[in-house]
């Protein structure tokens, strides 16, 4: 086996593919733009919390002195805010604010679906970054599952294109329990 | 390949043995990754400490998420969303296989002992290919990796230098691994054992000489005649003379019998002083950094040229020292010698006479010191007064900063004037002090010395 070579281009784009993946989630579910409060506070968030998860990723190989004491403040203030920007769970956040600003919209299946398949890439591609690892031996691996995760998301879209047995709020609660349940049950069965 | 086996009824019987078959029974031996040129410095097995990685709590985050606003929103397509993650931690949870709770790491060196800038590789193996391996190093103080890791496999290799003299931490090394579905993550923090970095040898390749020099074989010419190859003059033959050394030319001319006298060849005794009671200037250009590598040069370049050379390092605390020797294993034992050194205040501490059995009568004494300790600065005094001869190489390199105010200007000149006269104090008892910025070759400042031997006076 030949030793690996870690280039420029083999480290910086994954951290590219995260920012992009991340910036192309929040414009799907931004997309049409709504104008009320809650709305504005999710894309907000969303914006930010990808902005500093890719900025934490190309960050992420400058190393921190053990000691702060005799550094100049400016020095400081920069390794404060380095260590604000490795603390905070900046994907975590992102997902859930995406996922915050796609509730704002009425009901689209499809469009969800496709966003649910863009946050897992994302959180993957994230991951390939931050851990350096060979995006093709990761993918590799893993093809089956992803593939099973995308009839999974095709069906939690088809439960909801299927009409209500019965009007009101109940039904649709049950309805999705049972889209839930049906998942979480694949999810526990298939990879056995 | 022909190779004898015994069958069943014990009888031996040979056979051949293809190639395939050799490679399959050295692939089933337990894989043992190779450390390279490296010395095996380490090998042991550790715990490994898993848990669940930041791709798993992110895939939880959606998964939690997707099925909280499902539920709230009642849109099933948002439990969809939950899938993919879902499945990804079930198949963690369902198949954690090749999960090992010890490994065994094997650590090499290129070097154990290396000089300062010379650049070394350090070698980690782990024995174990079923999982993802990534290394890190956290290199200690005054080490620097020199380039990024190269990988191969399951071993990988560090290369790095250290920048300045000592006995240093390589660092502690990281192993993280991570399962075929990179949810869980093993990690394994291997400290690595200090490694002897030397001063750096200034470049010295001419020698300061006495005099006189004791009756003893080596490669510097004496003033007595002697069995040596340098010409020292004609005389007259004598009964037991050798019949080679007759010189035919004066023979002739004078009528009688002439031989060829040699210079005898000699060594000498060398005692490298160093000063270790202050350590002033810039951390790699210090005044003490400067007189380590100027003692480790002036050994190099007198052991080359057959000179006993032993060493005392002048300290709060008292004096090491090496009593003088010869060979190349002197070299590194005087190097030993020096990177203990150690210009850390021990109260209470006193310092004593100089040992006597570190200064053999008539040795040559070269004292590498910036000259601050008055202490040491009577040292020298009271070696010249036993009859030694000195050189003091004078290795400060930094003065009080300056600033406008008058009294700081006023302290800075007595200081210097005060620098001014111990050293004229030192050239008036006869020992000659010489300035060396560390950065020429030792020659430089010794060649008015080493011209022509130096005069023991006693």
């Amino acid at each position: 086996m030949s030793p690996t070579k870690v280039t420029a281009a083999t480290v910086a784009g994954p951290r590219l593919a995260a920012l992009l993946l991340g910036a192309a989630c929040v414009a799907w579910a931004a997309a049409p733009l709504g104008h009320d409060g809650l709305a504005q506070t999710a894309l907000t968030i969303s914006i930010v919390t990808v902005a500093a998860g890719a900025l934490r990723l190309a960050l992420v190989d400058i190393p921190e002195p053990e000691d702060l004491f005799l550094q100049p403040g400016y020095v400081r203030n920069w390794l404060v805010f380095l260590g604000v920007l490795r603390t905070w769970v900046w994907e975590e956040t992102a997902v859930v604010g995406i996922l915050w600003l796609e509730v704002q919209h009425p009901a689209r299946p499809w469009h969800t679906a496709a966003l649910g398949a863009g946050l897992a890439a994302y959180l993957l591609v994230t991951h390939i970054a931050e851990s350096g690892a060979d995006p093709a031996v990761v993918l590799r691996r893993q093809t089956k599952l992803l593939a099973v995760g995308a009839c999974l998301l095709a069906l939690g879209a088809g439960f909801a294109l299927l009409p209500a047995a019965t009007p009101g709020p109940g039904a649709a609660l049950l309805r999705v329990l049972a889209a839930a349940a049906v998942i979480a049950a694949a999810a526990l069965v298939l990879p056995a | 390949m022909p190779t004898l086996i015994r069958n069943e009824r014990g009888r031996l019987s040979i056979r051949l043995v293809h190639h395939r078959e050799r490679a399959n029974e050295k692939a089933s031996q337990p894989s043992s990754a190779d450390l390279g040129a490296s010395i095996e410095i380490n090998s042991e097995d550790v715990a490994v400490t898993w848990r669940p990685s930041r791709h798993a709590r992110r895939l939880l985050t959606l998964a939690a998420a997707a099925l909280l606003l499902a539920v709230i929103t009642r849109r099933p397509e948002l439990a969809g969303v939950a899938g993919p993650p879902l499945l990804l931690l079930g198949a963690a949870r369902i198949s954690p296989r090749g999960r090992q709770d010890r490994l065994g790491i094997r650590v090499g060196l290129t070097a154990t002992r290396v000089y300062e800038g010379e650049p070394a590789a350090l070698d980690v193996t782990v024995a174990s290919d079923s999982h993802d391996a990534r290394w890190s190093l956290e290199p200690g103080k005054c080490v620097e990796p020199t380039s990024a890791p190269s990988v191969n496999g399951q071993a990988a290799r560090f290369t790095f230098t250290v920048d300045r003299w000592g006995k240093r931490k390589v660092g502690t090394v990281t192993l993280r691994l991570h399962d075929r579905w990179r949810l869980t993550e093993g990690q394994v923090a291997l400290a690595l054992p200090a490694i002897d970095c030397y001063p750096s040898p200034a470049a010295q390749r001419t020698q300061v000489v006495l005099s006189k020099l004791p009756n003893r074989l080596g490669e510097h010419r004496a003033r007595v005649p002697g069995d040596g190859v340098e010409f020292n003059g004609v005389r007259e033959f004598v009964p037991g003379d050798r019949q080679r050394a007759i010189n035919w030319p004066a023979t002739t001319r004078r009528g009688r019998l002439q031989v060829n006298t040699f210079a005898a060849e000699r060594s000498q005794d060398v005692v490298l002083l160093v000063d270790a009671t202050s350590d002033v200037g810039e951390p790699g250009e210090s005044a003490l950094d400067l007189g380590l590598r100027g003692a480790a040069g002036a050994a190099r370049a007198y052991l080359a040229g057959r000179d006993r050379v032993g060493v005392i390092t002048y300290q709060w605390g008292g004096a090491r020292w090496l009593a003088p020797s010869l060979g190349r294993r002197q070299e590194y034992r005087i190097i030993d010698v020096l990177i203990e050194a150690d210009t850390g205040y021990s109260r209470g501490a006193i310092f004593s006479r100089l040992p006597r059995a570190a200064l053999p009568p008539g040795a040559l004494v070269v004292a590498f010191s910036p000259l601050l300790d008055h202490r040491f600065v009577e040292a020298l005094r009271d070696m010249r007064e036993r009859g030694f001869s000195l050189i003091v190489i004078d290795v400060m390199n930094a003065a009080p900063p300056r600033r406008r105010t008058f009294a700081d200007a006023a302290a800075r000149r007595i200081w210097h004037l005060e620098q001014q006269a111990i050293r004229f104090s030192l050239r008036e008892l006869g020992v000659p002090v010489v300035a060396w910025d560390g950065r020429t070759p030792l020659d430089i400042p010794l060649a008015p010395y080493a011209r022509r031997p130096l005069m023991s006076r006693r």
